[in-house]
């Protein structure tokens, strides 16, 4: 039995995750570019120019202080990759080891650690989240741990189960019988053949740490005030729904794009 | 024997539910600062009676001590008092629980409905436009955030064609479009595992052979395929309740609704860590109390399963 | 789509078709002459001689009746359950002779013991009372002369107090049913107003009845009796829900209207926007002087002429609220509009005074510093009043002239906790009252919420003199001094009058509301003879 998981072999290139993967680029390019594209920042506002619909004078329209939405979008950009780069790592380094010691170990130590992460699970994922901002208070630093950190027990079952499968393999045996200490196994045996499937899993859990993140920011939670975050744009715009919908729309409409390009690469890898 | 399984199961819950007591405990007990102090002094209170309240509400024993009196509380139903209101959590939280749970219930219901409505035509049409097109339809569900299709449903079906009312609760009318916007966006999941529940159904052996005798498609449909996988469609909108729970939180701050969203969000804005930890372990119960309930009905809607479990 | 889809499909509408139906239908039928009005926050208690919150005061000030009232028009004190008084010439005595035939809601005469039943149940410890007891000052006893004549015992003398008992918190309460109800006196509660309260659920609802019995109505009220049948209060404590609730006829009255919001009822027909102006401390940041670089007041002043206030009006109030020039509002008594000449709008100037401070942008990234010091400000701010979003239009103003402005939202509990710390550069709020010594409570170096951290001897005597001044020319005069002081030292940042934006259906007539602003004389309101 090969090693290596299916899904390599059948994986062609096809127009959906080609699209996906382009938007994804797209909106990670103009994180990066936004302090040349639009210099002035999130915060310039323009008292005479508020609420100007989409159009000739304003690419996306502006919101009730006059602030240019596109302008708001692409440094909001920086900031929910950012937050959402750092939530996913921080995902990974405490599931990681996590799942893959039960997984790998087996016995006792997988039945503590698994029911301590069910403990964890039973909690609904955005309130567990919110416990954890209520000790920390709030701010986006806060919201990055909490995200992080609630997605972390889910991560470590998807870990634990690779691992297990990987840990029954042969050539796991054989390493052991010549005498490898279990961390050199984990090492190199299992973390490399669990690899594209964690891998693959953690950016499946991308889009739901980025849909939580905002809920917390449009909460009020997380953001400070006039942070161009995606959620808390879709806030901000909700008092002026009537008069300017253009300030929810679009930061909701990029939010769910990058969520639906997360979650299609993601089922593409598989 | 259905019995053991059950009673196996019980005990896990239980205990789950013990682990997740023991951290909520622990929760509060890591915050740092005082929130306890800081609420009583906005309230106008001395530090002398600040002390008092501190020690009445037993704040300053040791932390076994504590830890033994809210476990014992716990069993009792005794969620402790709110810093900020001065009022039993328990009792708080009872008076937001209908709206919420009435949003829950009706969520669902739509949910379901349009999972089946997704999941069963993709999988009878496996492989031509009307799967691409519901499975399609399924992944942008599971992608939209309700935050967003919130109010997009509030500016088509409140603000320019006023249909609905777009805040606050007390008639039917106005469960509309939160449960509306919330069970489309739990369909998702729910229609993703429909379609994959009944492609395998249908590739079973059994519904081969039930064919092979002359079956109508309908009849096997309906007799074998749904039954099958319906248990498990239950069970993911029973794992997906953790989800619908978080939705609804969500869900209640952009429709204005109140109910228990409301009051956590508050709580957290106040750091009233009673209420928080209340609201969490009311959530964590109902969740296994709804995997409960998902297995057993799980268990009895599947024949493989009620005999010979394991 | 096969037929079990279609019957799905068909039930689905039809179930649809149900709850539009259901929905529409949902106005309930009320009864005749009831008037609904909103009410936006739930405090947790609304016994007036304890708790704080001006929300309380909106249906109880027609439940109780005050010894005095205040005139807005005249901005002076008439005769209410007291029908004449006079202050005694070192101002710490006032005699008061009452009514004759007033009675409680519960048929308990209204005579001096009363009054004096009252004023030992506010000032008692274990009552804990939270602004009535701090809204009499110095005071030191009341003194039962006879049947009708009652004397007030102040330790100093204190002009603010005939203002303090104009106002509900200060209302009187039937001695039988407070003693009758002891903790839940809050949830029965007995007056002498044109109203009854005649329910309270706590959270849900509160209905008021006309009291059959009322006779003794003071000179501001237009009415002898009630007009209304009865009136229900419902709670909104979700803005976005309140201009739904009343264009759907939930309610009739509903106060503090999102501007936005507003704006578009105005031109509605069915609806009209009365803006009441509360008189008080205006909403304004707090600037403090004690926090480099606002130490230097040419850095404070340089916030204020680069600060566009119109543009803030115009964009988060839409118009719909007065511009604020100084720490009072301008309804206030003992405004000086000398203070509107401070302060325009001055770009170059600010940038002029900043660098003449020593401030410039050596390193181009757009923020000035000065000796390695990045030129940034914390601003801490609670969440309501529209602050937030002051903040962020002030953060754009500020950046033009290369001042960096950080803010964050926290709970109240927090921000005092912060404000007594000192940990910020500017705080705002805003607090209503209609007697000037509220500067005090602000300006003051032994101030409680002295937020500019302000120690200023001259000005301490000021505010300390003309609480004690029973003149009001004279107190009037000393009050000028204190704001134009206020305004040299760039103390605070003004930003707006604050405004309550009440919708009124046209169904209800005649709403009109007292000298706090908040208040409304719910005797005279009624419904309008075309409503139904």
């Amino acid at each position: 039995m090969s090693s290596r998981p299916a899904g390599r072999r059948a994986r062609r290139l096809r127009p959906i995750p080609i699209a996906a993967a382009t938007w994804l680029a797209v909106v990670g390019v103009l994180a990066v570019a936004a302090p040349g594209l639009a210099p002035e920042g999130p915060a310039a506002a323009d008292a005479a120019r508020a609420l100007l619909p989409p159009g000739a004078s304003s690419p996306l329209g502006t919101d009730f202080l006059g602030r240019e939405i596109w302008v708001r979008l692409a440094w909001g950009a920086r900031l929910t990759l950012a937050a959402g780069a750092a939530a996913l790592a921080l995902a990974v380094a405490v599931g990681l080891p996590v799942g893959l010691a039960a997984g790998g170990r087996g016995g006792w130590v997988d039945s503590v650690l698994m029911r301590i992460v069910d403990g964890f699970l039973a909690f609904p994922g955005l309130l567990l989240a919110m416990a954890v901002m209520a000790v920390l208070g709030t701010g986006m630093d806060s919201v990055a741990i909490a995200v992080g950190l609630t997605a972390a027990p889910a991560y470590a079952r998807v870990a634990r189960t690779i691992a297990r499968e990987v840990r029954v393999q042969p050539y796991i045996d054989a390493a052991r019988a010549i005498g490898c200490s279990p961390w050199r196994i984990a090492a190199r045996h299992i973390l490399p053949n669990a690899g594209p499937a964690l891998v693959s899993f953690a950016g499946a859990q991308l889009g739901a740490i980025l849909l939580m993140m905002g809920a917390l920011n449009f909460l009020g939670l997380g953001a400070a005030p006039g942070s161009p975050e995606w959620g808390m744009m879709l806030a901000d715009g909700r008092g002026y729904l009537r008069q300017a919908p253009w300030a929810s729309v679009f930061p909701g409409l990029a939010l769910t794009l990058t969520v639906l390009a997360a979650n299609l690469l993601g089922d593409a890898w598989q | 024997m259905a019995a053991t399984y059950l009673f196996r199961r019980a005990v896990g819950a239980v205990f789950v539910l013990w682990l997740a007591a023991t951290l909520a405990f622990l929760a509060l007990k890591l915050t740092p600062g005082d929130p306890a102090r800081a609420l009583l002094a906005a309230s106008g209170a001395t530090s002398d009676e600040i002390a008092v309240r501190r020690a009445q509400l037993g704040l300053d024993d040791p932390l076994p001590v504590q830890y033994g009196r809210y476990l014992v509380e716990l069993v009792r139903v005794d969620l402790g008092e709110s810093w900020l209101h001065g009022r039993p959590v328990g009792q708080m939280i009872v008076e937001q629980l209908p709206s919420t749970v009435a949003l829950a219930i009706a969520a669902t219901a739509v949910a379901v409905v349009l999972g089946l409505l997704l999941g069963l035509p993709a999988a009878l049409r496996q492989g031509t436009w009307v799967d691409t097109l519901t499975t399609s339809i399924s992944v942008v569900c599971l992608s939209t955030p309700t935050y967003w299709s919130g109010l997009l449903a509030i500016l088509v079906f409140s603000l320019y064609l006023p249909l609905f009312p777009s805040a606050g609760q007390g008639s039917p009318g106005h469960l509309v479009l939160p449960a509306g916007v919330l069970g489309f966006a739990m369909s998702g999941a729910i229609a993703r595992v429909v379609r994959a529940q009944v492609v395998e159904v249908l590739r079973a052996n059994y519904v081969v052979a039930a064919r092979a005798k002359g079956l109508t498609p309908r009849r096997v449909l309906f007799v074998h395929v749904l039954r099958n996988a319906l248990g498990p469609a239950l069970a993911v909108t029973a794992l997906q309740f953790g989800f619908m729970l978080s939705g609804a939180v969500v869900t209640e701050s952009v429709f204005a609704r109140s109910g228990l969203g409301k009051l956590v969000v508050q709580a957290i804005v106040w750091r009233d860590l009673p209420v928080v930890r209340g609201v969490m372990l009311v959530a964590a119960l109902a969740f296994v109390l709804t995997s409960l309930a998902a297995d057993l009905a799980r268990g009895w809607l599947d024949p493989r399963l009620r005999e010979g479990l394991q | 789509m096969n037929t079990k889809n279609r019957t799905r499909y068909v039930a689905g509408l039809a179930l649809t078709a149900a709850l539009l139906v259901v929905s529409l239908a949902g106005c309930a039928s009320r009864p005749s002459g009831q008037i609904r009005y909103g009410l936006t926050l739930a405090p947790s208690g609304i016994d007036p001689h304890v708790n704080a919150s001006s929300e309380l005061g909106i249906p109880l000030t027609s439940v109780y009746d005050t010894l005095v009232y205040l005139d807005p028009e005249t901005s002076e004190f008439v005769p209410g359950l007291a029908e004449s008084w006079s202050i005694s010439y070192d101002g710490m005595e006032y005699a008061f002779s009452l009514r004759e035939g007033v009675t409680f809601h519960d048929g308990t005469p209204f005579n001096a013991q009363a009054v004096k039943f009252n004023f030992d149940r506010i000032t008692s410890p274990d009552l804990k009372s939270q602004k009535a007891l701090f809204m009499l000052g110095p005071y030191d006893r009341t003194m039962v002369v006879d049947e009708n004549t009652v004397l007030i015992l102040l330790k100093q003398p204190y002009a603010p107090l005939l203002d303090s008992l104009s106002q509900v918190y200060l209302g009187m309460a039937s001695p039988t049913a407070v003693q009758k109800w002891g903790a839940d006196y809050q949830l029965h509660q007995v007056g002498t107003g044109p109203f009854v309260m005649e329910e309270y659920v706590p959270g849900d609802h509160l209905l008021l009845k006309p009291n059959p019995d009322y006779r003794w109505g003071p000179p501001v009220y237009k009415n002898r009796r009630a007009q209304a049948a009865e009136i229900e209060f419902r709670f909104f404590t979700d803005a976005a829900t309140r201009s739904p609730a009343l264009e759907s006829g939930e309610a009739d009255i509903m106060g503090e209207i999102p501007p936005q919001d507003a704006k578009r009822l105005e031109s509605s027909s069915d609806f009209k926007i009365q803006v009441v102006p509360i008189p008080g401390v205006s909403l304004m940041f707090f600037l403090n002087t004690t926090r480099p670089p606002l130490d230097d007041v040419r850095v404070r002043q340089a916030l204020l002429y680069g600060t566009d206030r119109k543009a803030v009006i115009s964009t988060v109030f839409q118009d719909l609220s007065p511009l604020a020039y100084g720490p009072l509002a301008a309804n206030t008594l003992g405004y000086d509009p000398a203070v509107q000449a401070f302060y325009p709008y001055d770009g170059e100037e600010a940038a002029a005074l900043l660098a003449e401070v020593g401030w410039d942008d050596s390193d181009g990234d757009g923020i000035l510093d000065k000796a390695g010091q990045k030129l940034a400000l914390e601003a801490v701010l609670m969440g309501w009043g529209s602050m937030p979003e002051v903040a962020q239009l002030l953060e754009s103003q500020w950046q033009a002239l290369g001042i960096q402005l950080n803010s964050r939202v926290v709970s109240y509990p927090e921000a005092l906790q912060i404000a007594q710390e000192g940990s910020y550069h500017l705080i705002p709020f805003n607090l209503s009252g209609s007697d000037p010594d509220i500067l005090r409570k602000f300006f003051h170096s032994q101030a409680s919420f002295n937020w500019s951290k302000i120690n200023d001897a001259e000005m301490d005597g000021w505010l300390d003199e003309a609480s004690r001044l029973t003149d009001r020319a004279q107190r009037v005069a000393l009050y000028r001094q204190v704001q134009l002081r206020v305004m040299d030292e760039a103390l605070v940042v003004p930003v707006r009058d604050y405004v309550n934006l009440n919708g009124v259906s046209n169904r209800v007539r005649d709403l009109r509301y007292d000298g706090q602003g908040w208040f409304p004389w719910l005797i005279d309101v009624g419904i309008a003879s075309s409503g139904k």
